[in-house]
């Protein structure tokens, strides 16, 4: 009932937005970086493939990947606008993961208070 | 990998943009530096900026080194009147432009900024982080 399929789907979502967080200031960070590929996480479709074959997803951080697109003169391709609607995008989805999983834990609380 | 990384890694973006408007800064106040024509001139300093870890995890940018730009000659400029001309009448100046310094200034400024603004976003999903479970 704790641990189950919702909140270690929301754990894993957490752990692997977190990770895109991460990276995505990485990629601020070295926006000016010689030869520098800007990373990009993916864990939406492990967690799809687990949660669609009724396996229980595992909290990874999800995989880290370079982005192919082309580069600027010194081999940099961080793109400060995308990396700006990425870092948003990841708030918004963190704020949503972590009012779910609060959700979740009301009810739980509900259930467990003594009337 | 720590709990709060991304800070971190924002505070080291900050550091390298700071270290370049230093270099900037003294770009700009060796302006006018002159030398004598015997001697070097100020060089322009320039940052180079190295990704830490690349590709493996933890993440982050440091300054790898300090480099010398500009003409080495810089610009040798007639100034009889100068005490320290030689015996032709030439001094050395350093060979910086101006409107490249302001460029690079504005660049490093704005990379400080954006750097800024993921600190404070990631600020906020840790607050909402702690929050969890309060009801």
């Amino acid at each position: 009932m704790i641990g189950d399929a919702t909140s270690t789907a929301l754990h894993a979502a957490l752990s692997g937005l977190a990770q895109r967080q991460r990276v995505t200031a990485d990629n601020i960070a070295n926006i000016q970086t010689p030869g520098f590929l800007a990373g990009r996480v993916d864990f939406e479709s492990s967690l799809r493939g687990a949660l669609r074959n009724g396996d229980s997803p595992t909290v990874n951080g999800g995989t880290t990947a370079r982005s192919l697109e082309p580069t600027n003169t010194n081999g940099n391709n961080v793109n400060l606008d995308q990396e700006t609607v990425i870092a948003t995008e990841t708030g918004l989805r963190y704020q949503l993961a972590l009012n779910a999983l609060d959700g979740k834990y009301n009810v739980l609380r509900s259930s467990l208070r003594t009337q | 990998m720590s709990v709060f990384d991304t800070l971190g890694i924002s505070a080291s973006g900050l550091m390298v943009n700071r270290k370049w408007m230093d270099a900037v800064s003294d770009n700009m106040s060796n302006l006018n530096t002159v030398n004598p024509y015997e001697d070097e001139p100020f060089r322009e300093r320039l940052i180079v900026a190295q990704a830490v870890d690349y590709g493996s995890g933890s993440g982050g940018v440091r300054v790898a080194r300090a480099e010398f730009g500009g003409d080495p000659e810089g610009r040798i400029v007639y100034e009889p009147d100068h005490p320290l001309a030689n015996e032709e009448g030439y001094v050395r100046y350093p060979d910086i432009d101006m409107g490249d310094q302001m460029v690079q200034l504005m660049m490093a400024q704005r990379g400080y900024q954006a750097n800024l603004a993921v600190v404070e976003r990631a600020t906020n999903a840790y607050q909402a982080a702690l929050r969890l479970g309060k009801g």
